[in-house]
């Protein structure tokens, strides 16, 4: 009888141990011009992922510049007349023409005719000369679009791309779905655009590297619970002539790409989509104008890695910011 | 009683002993070097970089070729014939940052996360 118990209470103190972890589920997909990687933790993770993928996919669908069955396409290609579009598609196009006032014009949607002139959008990389910058900046103006009432009109001679923006409004909608689907723990990385949902499942923050412009491998890390990370560098698209490097964000302003002494910003907040947006904004506005905004609006806490290699944050995000064993003597400015 | 005692006592060291042992064998082990190569979802290759020898691979997608290249344990795409070569100028994989070949669909990652990131923003 006592052999018994002993067992039976070994057991127990076996099993007990062993908790269950939660279940981790993961889902991979293109989407976007990008590659994603969702994962959520719970019974119900496997189905909420794939609502979650659904819900982006659509959004694809409907701002693709190159699919012909997109709303952005259509837009694009209605010489002057006016579209229907649907809620989230005039959503996103009022948000956008929000930041571009807000930023004083560093981000602007109808920027699209000035990145293909650089072949951005077709691989066919080439230098244009200034007076073709300037004839298509003339065209350059988010705010002489209207989006109402379920409808676009666009002048004849502008085009819009939502790039600079969508990644973030997907991350929002893919996050919203998990979480009306009961989902309390997940991390959706949408090719280097992350969006974490809660805590993780063991109740510690999550991890979050920020990208070395520079070299491989990352500068720090950020720790954070329910929150978007976005980081816009140009690193990651561009193409060398003439021993110039020439990348893919563009200044609304000059038409060429931004040359402002950020290599990245990366922007930790609530708002996905504000998230998505602030980074090329900031990243566009170069040191001083960021900190300029950030006292002005808020909000949000942002980390800008310099052209050469120094570092500024906000002083409310560097209690949760732990820079990598390589870059330990780099030179760390606070703004607040 | 003596002797069952030492008896006891010899069985909790050996115990004892081996499980130091498993537990230095599980702490010192190099996880993380474990890389998958996939293409449109399918995996092409499951590689252990730490006794992988130098070696490139070639894949082709649709007529379109990357060439991988393994050497001293590190990973990166050599060659890739489309234009935009974003997935030459990721450099070397890292843990967090996959490889990705948006054309030919193809992605490079570590299987297992051994580092303590969970994602990697950029």
């Amino acid at each position: 009888m006592k052999k018994l118990l002993a067992i039976v209470s070994a057991a127990l103190m076996l099993v007990s141990c062993g908790s269950v972890p939660e279940q981790k589920h993961t889902r991979t997909l293109f989407c976007m011009d990008t590659y994603m990687t969702l994962t959520a933790y719970g019974d119900k993770a496997d189905e909420a992922l794939r609502s979650a993928c659904d819900a982006m996919e659509i959004l694809d669908e409907e701002w693709s510049v190159t699919n012909p069955n997109s709303e952005i396409y259509a837009a694009n290609h209605a010489e002057g007349k006016t579209v229907p579009i649907s809620e989230e598609t005039e959503h996103i196009i009022k948000f956008a023409k929000e930041i571009s006032q807000q930023t004083d014009g560093a981000l602007d949607i109808t920027i699209f005719p000035v990145l293909q002139l650089w072949g951005f959008t077709t691989d066919n990389y080439r230098v244009p000369d200034d007076s073709e910058i300037q004839k298509l900046l003339e065209s350059v103006d988010c705010s002489k679009i209207i989006a109402d009432n379920g409808s676009l009109k666009l002048p004849s001679d502008m085009m819009l791309d939502l790039g600079s923006v969508a990644k973030g409004y997907a991350a929002k909608a893919a996050a919203d779905v998990l979480k009306m689907n009961g989902i309390k723990s997940a991390i959706l990385d949408l090719g280097g655009n992350i969006q974490t949902i809660g805590l993780k499942p063991d109740g510690s923050e999550w991890n979050i590297g920020i990208r070395d412009p520079g070299a491989d491998g990352i500068v720090g890390t950020v720790s954070v619970e329910d929150r978007s990370v976005v980081t816009s560098g140009g690193y990651e698209r561009f193409f060398t002539q003439d021993g110039v490097t020439y990348h893919h964000i563009l200044d609304p302003k000059t038409g060429k790409p931004a040359n402002n002494g950020f290599a990245s910003v990366t922007i930790i907040g609530e708002d996905g989509v504000n998230c998505d947006a602030l980074s090329t904004s900031l990243f566009i506005m170069g040191p001083d104008k960021a900190e300029e905004y950030w006292k002005q609006q808020g909000g949000f806490d942002y980390i800008g890695i310099t052209d050469s290699g120094e570092l500024i944050l906000t002083k409310s995000i560097a209690d949760s910011f732990k820079l990598d064993s390589d870059h330990m003597g780099v030179k760390m400015t606070f703004v607040e | 009683m003596i002797r069952s005692q030492k008896f006891w006592a010899a069985v909790c060291a050996v115990i004892f002993a081996g499980s130091l042992i498993w537990c230095i064998v599980l702490l010192t082990m190099k996880p993380g070097d474990t890389v998958t190569i996939t293409q449109d979802g399918k995996t092409l290759y499951t590689i252990d970089l730490s006794k992988e020898p130098d070696r490139t691979i070639e894949i082709t997608y649709e007529g379109r070729k990357n060439i991988i290249e393994i050497k001293g344990g590190r990973v990166h795409i050599l060659e890739a014939d489309c234009p935009d070569k974003v997935c030459v100028n990721t450099g070397w994989l890292t843990a967090g940052i996959p490889i990705v070949c948006l054309p030919n669909k193809l992605v490079i990652e570590y299987a297992d996360n051994d580092t303590g990131l969970d994602a990697v923003a950029g």
